[in-house]
C-alpha cells in the first residue's frame, strides 16, 4: 500500500532525550513506517500508511507527550 | 490533599517542560512542583496514585513513585 511522506513541526525539544522518546513513542503507532526527529530543525519527518493512520493523530500522540506541535511551520 | 513524590528521568528544560504541560492539562485541581536537577515530581492531587502514574508516563519518560510526603 502506498506510504506517504509527512513533517510535523515540534516545538518545546531541547535535547537528545526529548527527540528520542519522541521518535520511540511515533515509532509504535500502528501505520508509521518511518520516523526522524531533528532537535537543530524542531521538526520530525515522518512516512506512514494512509490506510493505517493520519496527520492528525500523529501530531496529537507528540502533543499528548507534552510538545506543541504542528502540521503547519 | 495527598502529596505524591515521583521520580522522573528528566535530563533537561524539554523534559520538565513537556511533564509541566502534561500535568497542565489535568486541570487546576492538580498542584505540582518539579525539580529537574532532583528529576523530582510532586503532585498534590485528590487523583489516584496510578492515574497520575499513567498520565506522567504520557512523557514518554521512565517513572518511579516514591510515596507520599
Amino acid at each position: 500500500s502506498p506510504v506517504l511522506p509527512l513533517n510535523i513541526w515540534i516545538a518545546g525539544m531541547t535535547c537528545g532525550s526529548c527527540v528520542r522518546s519522541i521518535e520511540g513513542r511515533v515509532s509504535q503507532v500502528a501505520g508509521v513506517r518511518s520516523v526522524a526527529v531533528s532537535l537543530e530543525e524542531g521538526k520530525g519527518t515522518l512516512t506512514f500508511d494512509p490506510g493505517l493512520t493520519q496527520p492528525e493523530l500523529l501530531r496529537a500522540v507528540v502533543e499528548d507527550m507534552g510538545f506543541q506541535a504542528y502540521l503547519e511551520e | 490533599m495527598t502529596k505524591h513524590e515521583f521520580e522522573v528521568a528528566m535530563t533537561c528544560e524539554g523534559c520538565s517542560g513537556a511533564i509541566t504541560r502534561i500535568l497542565n492539562k489535568l486541570g487546576d485541581e492538580v498542584k505540582f512542583e518539579i525539580d529537574l536537577p532532583k528529576r523530582l515530581v510532586w503532585i498534590e492531587s485528590e487523583k489516584e496514585m496510578d492515574i497520575l502514574m499513567e498520565t506522567l508516563k504520557k512523557s514518554g519518560l521512565e517513572v518511579k513513585y516514591n510515596g507520599t510526603k
